[in-house]
């Protein structure tokens, strides 16, 4: 709680940065064409058809879908995304409001002597404004429910609380984030609301006191962005993680070690994808993260047919990614984090199976749930070949849900992390891969070309983190959040503290000269 | 007739064999018809027959499919229409106050857009109220919606008298209005006229109003003029039936009240 109290500020901060640029520009493009459009019904017709059909894609989709469109990851598919969120009421009010100008007073309007100009100036907006303030008031709940959702796309909000919480079962963390969320938007409506009865009763005091206060928002956030960008120093080191409890630990993990090792601050962008988090990295849009060699084996480097053993397949990935990519891997943490098939403890016991060929006869009797990626993973591709698996259905679910799933029985299989706390939580089983089908998943830290460049030390430093640490240490850091609801920062400083002699550790893949 | 003549010379509104047609509706079907400086011609007859499009023509609010329209000598194809606009006073039956404007900025909108001095349009708001008979100290400040019908229609026509101009185009200003609003609005408007020695068109579907308050009177139907002249020539030669029809009303009405003021004496 407290640590979430302590992070609501910044992503509070954000979150209004983000919201209020996405309804600022949503207002610049939306404004003039709903103008446009409300004199040309073909143009009103094609630009309402485009905002509808905007609308109508997933909000989360439509911020993940900017990402490869836009190639980066950040503020500026959310941005965008954002923004075209934001469009359709706002046009949509704008063309009906200026539509609904009555008939005779534009007759009057022409009859006096006003050009087309002063008409739209002078009569056809003061007249639509209330109608269109009510749209930017909609567009504004809009964006920052939306804005929650920018956390996968690398771009911070309150939405990190929320998604954060949720993968480490961390409850006040996720009220933190939506009570401030909702805040955030009860305030804008009210503000917005306020200004729309002013114009609507045409009450200065009303309009004006309105005007005020989304003046000083909007100075606040632009204020706190030319202050984050005049500040001097370096800028800080920026740390991917994906979804999902071990990620975070990891993340933050590197983020400590780096600012004790070398001083740098960083930042870490929690909760994107696998692949986004490669392209991100790179692009030099992302410094550091931490992945598994599997995953870049297959996933990455799309090899398949059987994995070679543990060393081959670290080999492998290490060589490749530096010459074909430009990405460097700087160490190997010493853990291996496999994808695993998990079901409950008495459930194996009863249909007798400890490893996958013992699954296969029953599959066609079991329903498998796994996590986004899962299922258009090789991994997936890779058992199913080796072992003839033909369930009786797949089910997608949010990872959180997964070992809970599995543990009340709604689902007999699931998609595990072999390092998973919550495998030992939930009386969970793993069974063993007896024919090798899934490749080792060696926890490597991938460092960007620009890293480089810019902070040799910082890489040098994470260098030093190879070996530290082993398969028990990281299922005990995965506990102590998962089981007992410590914060991943916590966790990860106090095993550093621990640690402390992790500078000492010379087992670094990194320094390898041959690569 | 003098003031014909006059107005075949000196034609401050003239229009030459004008057609508008909207889709398969001819709604003005080569119409021709002259406006003397100073002189009040009323476009009378029933719904559809073209008077409110022939009216629209004059200030371009409708611009004509063929023939030619001159105000004050030129082709009002000439120049921009909001110019012309700005020259000829123009008010309506559903009046059209701006209602986010008080009553002296719609009454000051024409002069404002114009560029005069603020203490000039003050001015003439203060003057033009009074000539409506509202008083400028009481009604300036108000909001259109705190108007009555009555009220309205006579900040709509000071705002068509608001720039001086010397033609004015009405489209039966004083309809919807309860009779004895009416016949005050009526007489505000001749001293107006004869004041400001106004060239007017007049629309009206009120034969009455026409004889009443007309130099010369435009008989139209379906988008031709059946009948052009003076009041007087109309009632003693009606040139059809439907003319006649027309007179039919005012003349029954105006007999009825000779007998009944017969009566009593």
């Amino acid at each position: 709680m407290n640590e979430a109290l302590a992070e609501l500020p910044r992503l509070a901060l954000a979150h209004l940065q983000l919201s209020l640029a996405g309804l600022g520009l949503a207002l610049a493009v939306s404004l003039p064409l709903g103008v446009a459009a409300a004199r040309r019904p073909r143009l009103a017709a094609a630009a309402l058809g485009a905002a509808s059909v905007i609308q109508t894609v997933p909000s989360l989709a439509l911020l993940a879908i900017m990402v490869p469109l836009l190639a980066q990851i950040g503020f500026l598919p959310a941005w965008i995304a954002l923004t075209l969120y934001a469009a359709l009421p706002i046009l949509r009010n704008t063309v009906a409001g200026i539509a609904g100008v009555p008939a005779a007073l534009c007759e009057a309007a022409r009859g006096v002597g006003m050009t087309p100009g002063q008409q739209l100036r002078r009569v056809e907006l003061p007249l639509a404004l209330p109608v269109i303030v009510a749209g930017v008031r909609t567009a504004a709940v809009w964006t920052v429910g939306t804005a929650t959702l920018s956390t996968p796309v690398g771009a911070p909000s309150l939405g990190n609380l929320i998604f954060a919480g949720l993968q480490t079962r961390n409850g006040a963390s996720v009220v933190v984030g939506c009570v401030g969320a909702a805040l955030l938007a009860l305030g804008l409506d009210q503000t917005i609301g306020l200004l729309e009865r002013g114009v609507r009763e045409r009450s200065r005091a009303r309009s004006g006191a309105a005007l005020a206060l989304l003046g000083v928002a909007c100075a606040v956030a632009l204020g706190a962005f030319a202050w984050q960008r005049a500040a001097p120093g370096v800028a800080p080191i920026r740390i991917g993680a994906k979804p999902f409890t071990e990620q975070y630990l990891l993340g933050e993990l590197l983020s400590a070690f780096l600012e004790r090792e070398t001083g740098r601050p960083s930042v870490t962008l929690q909760n994107l994808g696998s692949t986004v988090l490669f392209d991100a990295l790179e692009k030099g849009e992302l410094d550091a993260y931490v992945d598994y060699s599997g995953t870049l084996w297959a996933t990455i480097l799309g090899r398949d047919g059987t994995p070679p053993p543990r060393a081959e397949v670290l080999a492998d990935v290490t060589g490749a990614l530096e010459r074909e990519r430009g990405v460097h891997v700087a160490a190997a943490l010493g853990f291996e984090n496999t994808y695993a098939l998990a079901l409950r403890r008495d459930r194996a016991a009863a249909l007798g199976v400890r490893r996958i060929s013992e699954l296969a006869p029953h599959a066609p009797s079991l329903e498998i749930a796994g996590d986004y990626e899962w299922f258009q993973r090789a991994e997936w591709r890779a058992l199913l070949a080796a072992y003839g698996l033909a369930f009786r259905a797949t089910r997608t679910m949010d990872p959180t849900l997964l070992y809970a799933a599995a543990a009340e029985g709604a689902v007999d299989v699931i998609s595990a992390y072999s390092t998973d706390g919550r495998v030992a939580a939930w009386e969970l089983v793993l069974l063993e891969d007896d024919r090798g089908a899934i490749p080792p998943y060696d926890a490597v830290v991938l460092t960007s070309r620009a890293l480089a460049e810019r902070a040799p030390d910082a890489v040098a430093a994470l260098g030093r983190l190879g070996g530290a640490i082993d398969g028990a240490s990281m299922q005990r850091m995965n506990l102590a959040v998962d089981r007992d609801g410590r914060s991943p920062r916590e966790v990860a400083r106090e095993f550093l503290t621990r640690r402390g002699d992790v500078r000492q550790n010379v087992k670094t893949v990194g320094e390898d000269p041959a690569f | 007739m003098t003031r014909r003549d006059a107005g075949t010379v000196r034609a401050v509104i003239s229009a030459r064999d004008v057609h508008k047609r909207y889709g398969a509706a001819l709604a003005v079907d080569g119409v021709s018809l002259e406006v003397a400086r100073g002189e009040c011609v009323f476009l009378v007859g029933p719904s559809g027959c073209g008077k409110t499009t022939l009216l629209k023509l004059v200030n371009r609010l409708v611009e004509p499919d063929a023939g030619r329209i001159e105000v004050g000598g030129r082709d009002v194809r000439e120049g921009a229409p909001h110019e012309l606009r700005r020259r000829i006073g123009y008010a309506f039956q559903q009046v059209g106050l701006f209602p986010h404007l008080s009553v002296a900025e719609n009454v000051g909108i024409t002069p404002a857009l114009l560029g005069w001095e603020p203490a000039r349009v003050d001015a003439r708001v203060d003057e033009l109220l009074a000539r409506v008979e509202l008083a400028p100290a009481e009604f300036r400040a108000r909001w259109p919606h705190e108007l009555s019908g009555g009220q309205a229609q006579r900040v709509g026509l000071a705002r068509a008298l608001a720039a001086e101009p010397g033609i004015l185009l009405l489209d039966e200003p004083f309809g919807a209005l309860d009779p004895g609003t009416r016949d005050r609005l009526q007489q505000a408007f001749s001293r107006l006229r004869g004041e400001l020695a106004l060239t007017v068109l007049f629309v009206s579907h009120d034969m009455a109003e026409a004889l009443l308050l007309a130099d010369r009177i435009a008989v139209m139907d379906a988008g031709r003029v059946v009948q052009l002249g003076t009041p007087r020539e109309l009632l003693a030669a009606p040139a059809d039936a439907r003319v006649a029809a027309l007179l039919e009303t005012p003349r029954r009405q105006s007999a009825r009240v000779e007998q009944l003021l017969g009566a009593r004496a």
